[in-house]
């Protein structure tokens, strides 16, 4: 495997003038990696976009718990203390009903109005904001706080939001995956046929370096670096493609207010995990087709 | 550190210098159930110059073709210095093949490389450093007295001039085992005489030459070991030997 610049500079040299040879077997090729690669790049922009906006709400998604009014103030650090200690618990951040008036004017904006005179006899609780370590555990926890703690008198939290979500997310990973692996496999194939092309154009080559002793690594590597540029050459239009309208959709979203509670990913890291992923999942297709064609024809 | 691991690998193989290939009760049945050899034992030494006769079908090819691991024996064991071939990985394969230079009736050369570039791939293909391999390649097309037809293509050459480059390829590794398949089979008498005073000068330098011929004239002039085989056995194994078929 070791191997000297030269020698790559040769098999590379060697990969290019197959690939320029078999035009349209490497287009038809690129052409099954390319609808393979589009798939599984829209599928991850939406993978991202649905665990970024699943892990924002799971930050929204945090218990509030009224306390009685009969609690004293030391009642209420005693409490905070308490609910601290709770093994599944975060962080908890008392909210005095002052706070919670406030915070609730500011949520409604322009009909902030009918609250106002409220401040003078605020029919508010005094709420503590309770997170927990896991969100999967916010149910359970809200539970317990519910049952266990008498100057609580209610709990409340956001309702399986983030449940429906993570689980959509698994239902499309799973549709893509079934889908995306019957494609490469298409794409493989594919691949491996150009690749078969090129063993069959070069027998002779090949025949002679056998007899003179290159290494089977030395015979092969033409062949892989083939594959790999397919992959790669495969996934230059469904990168751009997925990019482009990405980037359009987060233009369309942020001009327009009335989506504004669609927060998307931001292009610059999405656009570099889109790219790489593609690219390299285009690469080991490309390597596993020539693969197939390896084992089967060149017996080296 | 690249060039002690290639120490390493070849060292293991012990194939550097001198070979001696041995076969013992060696057998070789092919798929199709043809039974191609039916117990061979044999001894080539090192600088040894062996005819390998017989008719059509007896067995000759398959019997050279074992000799650079092209096939492996159904039963029995072929030894190259001492080292059971069966035993050696595939991997290594290729490092025991650049000791042997092989010779085909056919020449096997590439038609879309010059005479220079056919023997030039050949050290190219073992990762032969760049500087080495100019000065090789001329050395071997003088030794075969082609040095001012170098830039000529194989289609622009004779037979005898195509089968000259070939044993230029085959040697230009220096390897110390020589086998040649019929390499006259295609020529004219004169060219087949110039190709096996080539065979005799290589010999001559130390490199062992095994040839399979159906050239009774070659075999019964320049005189050397003969080999013959006939269904697969040898049934005639002479110093000095004659061809001794009619064909």
């Amino acid at each position: 495997m070791v191997m000297k610049i030269d020698t790559m500079i040769r098999h590379t040299r060697e990969a290019i003038n197959s690939l320029r040879r078999n035009t349209w077997m490497v287009f038809a090729a690129c052409s099954a990696v390319a609808v393979t690669l589009l798939i599984f790049g829209i599928f991850l922009v939406f993978a991202f976009n649905i665990n970024y906006l699943a892990s924002e709400l799971d930050k929204q998604v945090a218990i509030r718990a009224s306390v009685s009014v009969s609690a004293t103030d030391d009642d209420i650090d005693q409490l905070k203390g308490q609910l601290e200690k709770e093994p599944e618990v975060k962080k908890v951040t008392f909210v005095p009903k002052e706070e919670g008036l406030k915070q609730m004017k500011a949520q409604w904006g322009d009909d902030a109005h009918f609250l106002s005179g409220l401040e003078e006899d605020n029919p508010l609780p005094d709420t503590f904001v309770i997170e927990a370590k896991n969100p999967q555990q916010t149910e359970r926890l809200a539970k317990k706080i519910d049952q266990n703690y008498r100057l609580i008198d209610h709990t409340e939290y956001g309702e399986g939001v983030t449940d429906k979500l993570l689980g959509l997310s698994s239902w499309v990973r799973n549709m893509v995956l079934v889908f995306g692996l019957g494609l490469a496999a298409l794409a493989a194939f594919l691949i491996s046929n150009t690749i078969k092309l090129t063993i069959f154009a070069r027998r002779r080559e090949i025949e002679i370096m056998r007899l003179v002793g290159a290494s089977n690594w030395f015979i092969r590597w033409p062949f892989f670096i083939e594959g790999g540029v397919i992959g790669i050459l495969g996934a230059i239009v469904p990168v751009t493609v997925v990019l482009v309208g990405y980037n359009a959709v987060v233009n369309i979203l942020e001009a327009n207010n009335a989506y504004s509670f669609f927060k998307l990913m931001g292009m610059w890291p999405l656009s570099f995990y889109v790219a790489g992923l593609t690219t390299l999942l285009g690469v080991m297709i490309g390597v596993w087709g020539s693969l197939i064609s390896i084992r089967r024809f060149l017996r080296v | 550190m690249l060039s002690f691991i290639d120490f390493l690998w070849k060292s293991t193989l012990a194939y550097e210098g001198d070979i001696v290939i041995e076969m013992h009760d060696v057998y070789k049945v092919y798929k199709n159930g043809v039974k191609a050899l039916n117990g061979i034992n044999v001894k080539i030494d090192q600088g040894e110059f062996v005819y390998v006769v017989g008719p059509s079908g007896a067995g000759k090819s398959t019997f050279i073709k074992l000799m650079y691991r092209e096939e492996k024996p159904t039963h029995g064991v072929i030894l190259i210095n001492g080292v059971n071939v069966k035993r050696v990985r595939d991997w290594k394969i290729p490092y025991l093949r650049r000791n042997i230079g092989v010779v085909f009736q056919d020449y096997k050369l590439l038609p879309n490389m010059t005479a220079y570039e056919n023997v030039a791939f050949a050290m190219e293909a073992v990762e032969a450093p760049k500087r080495k391999i100019k000065r090789r390649v001329h050395e071997m097309l003088e030794l075969v007295g082609l040095y001012d037809r170098m830039n000529a293509y194989p289609s622009q050459l004779s037979g005898g001039e195509q089968q000259r480059v070939s044993i230029a390829r085959a040697m230009v590794n220096n390897p110390s085992f020589l086998i040649a398949d019929e390499p006259t089979g295609n020529l004219d008498p004169e060219n087949s005489w110039d190709i096996m005073y080539l065979l005799e000068e290589i010999n001559s330098r130390g490199t062992t030459v095994v040839m399979a011929t159906h050239n009774k004239e070659i075999v019964n002039t320049m005189r050397k070991r003969v080999i013959a085989v006939e269904q697969g056995v040898i049934v005639r194994d002479e110093e000095q030997g004659e061809y001794g078929y009619e064909d």
